[in-house]
Order: C-alpha cells, then structure tokens, then sequence
C-alpha cells in the first residue's frame, strides 16, 4: 500500500465534532516521512489535539462527528481501521500523567497493550526490557505506578506505547503537568528515540523552547488551519509570528528586534553568539 | 509596616511520610507580590494550604491578618484570604458562569443587591461578562480558570494565593491571568503565587521565596534571587534564558557587579550599554 | 483510609498463594461467620484470620482500618442494648457477635485484597471463573481509581471551604447542601477522567481479540492443600451446627 514515501498523510482533512457549530480542523495538508519529528504549536481551541486525535483514530471513532477528506496511515484510509487496529501502529501519549495510567503496577502497565494484541509472554518480557532501557526507567520494574513523579509517569506512558513497537509516537502536551525538569526529562527521551531508533514523533506542546531545540519540523496551527510550517528557524522568523499567539524563545524574540529578517538564533548558546556579534558589530 | 502574614518556624509532616516542611520563617507585608518557586514536591502548595486554615501547623505559629491560623475556622479566614486552585474543576459545578462566582458571597450571607454588583464587577475584571449565562462546562480550560479566579475576586479578600494559575493555558492566557494578578496588586492586594515559570516570575514578581526539599533557601527581591545562580542550581531550578544568556555573555560594564538581566527589553539596554562602553574604549 | 483496598508489596506465603485459593479462604471464612453466632466462635475464628493476616506481613498496614471497624463494631453493640427486647445480657452477647461477625469478614477480604494483584483478580474472574473480562476490568479498575478519587474529593472538598462553603458547619442541614458543592464538581471531575482513561486504553488496543497474558499465576500444591482445608472446615462447620453448638440459647 506504499505507494509513496508518507507514513502519515493528511489530505484536505476537515473535522467537525457533534455538537458544535464550527470545524475544529479545516482543510489540513500534511505529509510526513518516517523518521519525522514534528512539533505542534498554537493557542487553546487550534486543533492540535484535534490533529492527534485525527491520527490515532480517536477522531471520529472515539468522538464520533463529521468529516471530509482523508488521514492515510502507510497509505491505508485510517476511518477503514478501528482504534485498535489504528493502535498497533500509533502509540499516543496524553496530558494528564494521572488519567492514561492504567494499572496499579509499571510491569502490568507495560504489558496492557501487548496482552491486548495477544502478544506471545515470551516476548512480551523481551520488550518490557526494551522499552523501559529506551526511556530510561530499567530500574522501575517493580515499582509501583502512584509511587513514580510526575516525569517518571509520562516516560512510563512513552514506554508502554514503545512497547507495542508503533511505527509512530503521537503525544499530546505530554509536559503540560510536569515542572520544568520532568519536561525536559521527556523531551530528552523523545530525541533519543528520534535519532537511536530513527522513532517517527509528533508533538503538541505550549513550551516552544522546548519545540525549538528539539524538533526537526514545527507547525503552527490557528482556529483550525496550519498556518505555518517549516524549521523551527524558519517559522520563527516569518514576519506574521508574533500574531499566532505562541511564545518565542527569549533570545529569538531578542535578535527579532534587531534584524527582523536574518535567520534568528533559537538556543542559548546560538543566543551567545548573537549577542557577541552584535556587540562586536558596533565595539572596536 | 506590619506583615499581614507571619509564619514562625512552621514544620509539618503528613501521616507516613518524612516532614514536608521544615523550620519555616516568612513574613509578608501588606501590598507585596510573592512568587513561591520549587520543584514539584518542594513543599509549595503544602505551604499556602497553611495560609487558609486547610492545613493546621502541629508545629510553629503562622497567623494571617493577626487571626492565629491554629484556631480559626476556614470560613473566617476565607474572608482574609482568596485561594485559587490548580485545577479549575475542583471547584465548578453552577450552570452558569454568574451562579458560580456569586456561590462564595452567598455563603457568606450577603444581601441580593451587593452580590450582583460584585458578580459583575469580578467577571469583567476576568473578561468573561460576555459569558456570565454561559454553562462553564463549555468554556475552555483558561476560561474556567478565569471563572474561578473571579469567584475569589468577588470574595474581595486582601489576600490573594494562587497555586499555579497559568497551568495548561497558553501564551496569551499565561499573560491575561498574569496582567490581571499586576492589576490586582496594584489595586493593593497583597499576591502570593505558586509557579514553575521562571519568565513569569522575572516579569511579575517583586519578591521571590525558593522552597528546596521544604526548607526556604533563598527569599529576597527578584533581582537579588536570581544572582544567586549556584543556589538555584541546587534547587534544580533555571532563570530565565535571558537572565543567563547576559550571565554566559558575562561582558563587564564600568560597574563592579554584574547586572541581573531580567527581560529581552532590558537585555536590549544591556547590549546599547556594553556596546556604549566598547565604543568609548573604556570596556577592556 | 485512601490505602485500604490496594495491593501491599510484600513477600510471603499468603502472596505467592493463587488467587483462587485466597478467595476461596475469604468465602469461606464468611461462611463460617454466618454459621455461627457464638462470640467465642467468632473470636476463635477473627483471630485465625488475623493469623493469615500476620503471616501475610500485612496486619499491620491493616490495623488503622480495623481500629475505625471496632468503632463501629461498639456502636453495633450498643445499638443492641438499647433496641433488643430480652435480657440485657443476651442483648451484649448477640451484639458482640454482630460485630465480631463483621469485623471477621471485613479483614479476610482485606488481607485477600491486600496480598493478591489486581491483575492476577481479575485473570481469576475471567479465565477460571468465565465471567465476562470487559466487566471484571471494568469492576475492577474502578476499585482502583478509588483513592485517586478520595483524594480528588478532599482537594474539591478544600476548594469549596475556601469559598465559605460550611462543611465545617454544625448545622446538619447547611452541612448536607454543602456536600452537594463537593459531590457535584467530584461526579464532573470523574467524568472527564473516566473519558480519558477509556481513551488511554482504546488506543492501547483495548477490546481486540485474542488476548493473551503475561504471567498466570502458578497452583501449587499449598493451594490444593487450602481449598481442601476450607472444604473440610465448612463441613465440618455445618455438623456443629447441626448439632447445636457454636449457637447462642
């Protein structure tokens, strides 16, 4: 069925939930390859959610609703496949570290999904072991899940998507309860998997330095519609950024004010070298 | 003059568990606006619980607008002290926006004619008096958090404690909330918030408490807070990055200490000011 | 009390038992319970199922709850004295055992719950005793959500005293329309939990065929030796009674 190079591919899809007057996603065009790492940016009521939804299947058969145009997953119509099906391929991760644990203890929580799909025991352990050294929690077997902190609880999440081996990583504001350590904690772990297992990522988030050092390719998304796309860099410098409602890195924001057109630096230490330049520009 | 709140060597432990806070002295004056900051689990919402009554020190004094907390009830205090949860949910449960923020006058027994005022008054002040017969069920988490910020306003106490009010909000929602709280305290409230973001502390907050493993390690004017770069650091907590970006440029000025950068406008005074320097030859 | 019905880490005998036989002991201790009506019986018996308890290494972590039971065990007691129509003694002899009976089967399934996984329950319920999975996972995940859901309605309890809701009210009926303002806000709050838990477990494959399962628990000969040992017991429970003893007149 791969009759391109996409894995995901979203194409003119428009979503509208019961209920409600107006889309919550409207014509959106997408095209990822495998290996992607994509973050997802803008304010409340945007679609981000929506578009994980629209990709792990919860949209629309979780959440029932109307739609046009299609979400191919390796080419196949995803609204032919059910959640499960959909589920074996995409592994989501949700906000709330609280609500998507599901067992009482990290082994039963690991193996949920593989007894679901009927998993042989024998490799179910193999995988255990796999997944939790790839997130960095080997030794939390045993443990457990209301005595872990917040940051080990999502990277439990992670794992126990990673271990139904998804060709996809779909995560929705996954630090959105976790303090600034246990954020960079999970995004850490994210681009270890991005570059050791080649892992496709998707990810909603509100902390754009976070996107900015991180991700490969960010989207900006407004009342439904992708306005923008590309590098971190490239997005940062678009002209019209400042009225999407999303924070910029400080130093991005800074070197903005000085050349609004250059490429602007969107880390520290590429802020370090800014300053110096600017300061040198007009030094000696 | 005299703190409205006073904490004299507060120590509490829950039931199993070691002690969550630990010899804790802090006074606050009437008019100040307090951040409280630490890692999760640092003992910072275990604090501000003493501040209402919700809690009750087993060991040391804290007293609030001259009330002992030890042996006050909670809705005496209440009338002291505002107290705006994390959580928007654990608190909505009217059918309408109006009905939700008049619940605390009416439990105080206020008279028809001065809760509609303040009703109204409270819900502009948020923004929402668009949606005051709107079910807050239907309203976006930031608009629920600003729900509930009202239903506190409306209780006019001069004492405002916000534990993490910008959770889960967006960039535009972080800066209304924040903008509101300035607001408030210039009003003459006297604000204390709890918040993981050092951005909004820098651009906020007048005073700065640090809580590390429930000992208070730094407390002092913001400034002052983030020059101690190492203590923060023990406390695994980071300023923001423009504050370290001026501190890794680290260029002397013609002053002996270094300045503590704390937004991108000042950043952008600091390089004029360095850049002046250089060209006066007087930098090397 | 948020950590009464949840599993104990620890390492004995009691836990390594399959669950089948566990429960079997719980059942049976119940039908012990109500064999009998004589307080020296039911002592004899509560003291044999604090013994398990103790071999369990759990007893301890159970005494909290079992010390708010023997309140409520008094309070059975002196209910009796005061409505029992017949001698006085009687009166206490009866209530005891009312109360004795209680506290029995209440700590055998305790020390049943606190020494068997969830997971090893529910495998029990579903492949031994064919009830159908969606409903035991559901029966019994929920019970797993319970202190989570005690300690949502402490937090939603201090939101609304915050508000100058009277829950500390003496008044009791200013005190009950204050709980409305607790359990309203707790119903919506699960709610949405519950939304999110359903969604957490569709996109992990939840409802798909051919389950398969990680570890089944072992039967060991301990665990035939303790069915047959329950087995006997409730016989022989029966022909005492039969015979008269173990009853009160």
């Amino acid at each position: 069925m791969t009759s391109n190079n996409f894995l995901i591919q979203l194409n003119n899809f428009t979503y509208q939930y019961p209920h409600t007057a107006n889309n919550a996603l409207k014509s959106i065009n997408l095209s990822l390859k495998k290996g992607s790492f994509v973050g997802f940016a803008g304010p409340t009521g945007a679609g981000k959610t929506t578009l994980i939804k629209s990709i792990n299947g919860i949209v629309p058969h979780f959440e029932g609703g109307t739609f046009s145009g299609e979400v191919l997953l390796n080419g196949k119509a995803a609204d032919t496949m059910s959640t499960a099906e959909i589920g074996r391929s995409v592994g989501t991760v949700l906000d709330d570290p609280e609500a998507q644990i599901i067992c009482l203890d990290v082994e039963q929580e690991l193996v949920f999904g593989m007894e679901n799909y009927g998993v042989p025991p024998a490799e179910m352990e193999q995988r255990m072991q796999k997944a939790l050294a790839s997130v960095g929690i080997a030794h939390l077997l045993g443990r457990s899940t209301a005595s872990l902190s917040g940051g080990q609880k999502q990277r439990l999440a992670i794992a126990a998507a990673l271990a139904m081996l998804p060709e996809v990583l779909v995560l929705d504001e996954p630090t959105s309860e976790l303090d600034p350590l246990g954020s960079e904690e999970v995004f850490r772990v994210l681009k270890q998997l991005h570059q050791e297992q080649g892992m496709t990522i998707l990810v909603t988030e509100q902390k754009t330095d976070l996107l900015a050092r991180y991700c490969d390719q960010l989207v900006i998304l407004r009342e439904g519609e992708m306005v923008l796309s590309g590098t971190p860099r490239e997005v940062f410098q678009h002209q019209d950024i400042f009225e999407l409602g999303v924070a910029l890195p400080e130093v991005t924001e800074l070197a903005r004010r000085y050349y609004p057109q250059a490429e602007p630096p969107i880390t520290l230490d590429e802020g370090v070298q800014f300053c110096r330049n600017v300061i040198l520009s007009f030094g000696g | 003059m005299n703190p409205v709140i006073k904490i004299n060597g507060l120590s509490f432990g829950y039931e199993f568990g070691d002690s969550v806070l630990k010899d804790i002295y802090l006074e606050i004056s009437p008019g100040e606006m307090v951040a409280l900051v630490g890692q999760n689990g640092a003992g910072k919402t275990t604090l501000v619980k003493h501040l209402i009554g919700l809690l009750r020190p087993p060991a040391g004094k804290v007293s609030v607008a001259d009330l002992d907390v030890a042996n006050t009830r909670i809705s005496k205090l209440s009338r002291q002290v505002g107290y705006v949860f994390q959580n928007p949910d654990h608190q909505i449960f009217h059918d309408t926006v109006q009905a939700e923020v008049a619940f605390g006058l009416n439990n105080l027994g206020l008279p028809r004619e001065e809760v509609e005022p303040r009703v109204t008054a409270a819900l502009s002040d948020v923004g929402l008096e668009h949606l005051a017969h709107e079910n807050p069920q239907r309203l976006s988490r930031g608009q629920r958090q600003r729900v509930a910020l009202a239903s506190v306003l409306a209780l006019r106490t001069p004492v405002i404690v916000l534990d993490e009010p910008t959770t889960g909000q967006d960039y535009q929602e972080r800066k209304q909330i924040m903008a509101l709280v300035e607001q408030l305290n210039k009003a003459g409230h006297t604000i204390v918030f709890i918040t993981h973001d050092m951005s909004l502390v820098a651009h906020y907050a007048s005073r700065v408490v640090v809580l590390c493993q429930g000992r208070i390690i730094l407390d002092g004017d913001t400034r002052e807070v983030f020059r101690q770069t190492d203590k923060l650091a023990e406390s695994l907590l980071l300023p923001p990055q423009v504050t370290v970006l001026a501190n890794q440029l680290n260029e002397p000025l013609n002053t002996s200490v270094s300045p503590v950068i704390l937004s991108v406008d000042e950043m952008q005074d600091y390089l004029q000011r360095v850049r002046e320097v250089k060209r006066n030859g007087t930098g090397d | 009390m948020a950590r009464v019905i949840e599993y104990i880490y620890r390492d004995s005998i009691i836990h390594q038992l399959n669950p089948v036989s566990k429960l079997a002991w719980a059942l049976g201790v119940m039908v012990l319970a109500l064999t009998f009506n004589d307080p020296y019986y039911l002592l004899a018996l509560l003291l044999s199922v604090g013994l398990v308890g103790l071999t369990g290494r759990v007893l301890k972590d159970l005494s909290g709850v079992m010390k708010g039971l023997s309140i409520f065990a008094l309070i059975l007691v002196l209910l009796q004295v005061i409505f029992y129509h017949g001698a006085y003694q009687e009166a206490i002899a009866l209530g005891i055992a009312m109360g004795l009976r209680m506290m029995t089967v209440v700590l055998s399934f305790l020390v049943f719950l606190s020494t068997t996984q969830y997971k090893d329950i529910i495998l029990v319920l579903t492949e031994k005793m064919k009830l159908p999975y969606d409903y035991v996972f559901m029966f019994m995940t929920s019970l797993r959500f319970v202190p989570t859901f005690l300690n949502e309605a402490i937090q939603v309890g201090y939101a609304q005293q915050v508000r100058g809701c009277p829950i500390d009210s003496g008044n009791p009926w200013r005190k009950m329309k204050a709980y409305i303002a607790v359990a309203l806000p707790l119903v919506l709050i699960s709610l949405k939990k519950a939304e999110r838990l359903a969604i957490a477990m569709e996109t992990r494959g939840y409802g798909s065929n051919n389950r398969t399962y990680y570890k089944e628990p072992v039967i060991s000969t301990l665990d035939y030796f303790v069915i047959f040992l329950v087995v006997i017991l409730i016989i022989g429970a029966i022909i005492l009674r039969c015979k008269g003893l173990g009853v009160l007149h």
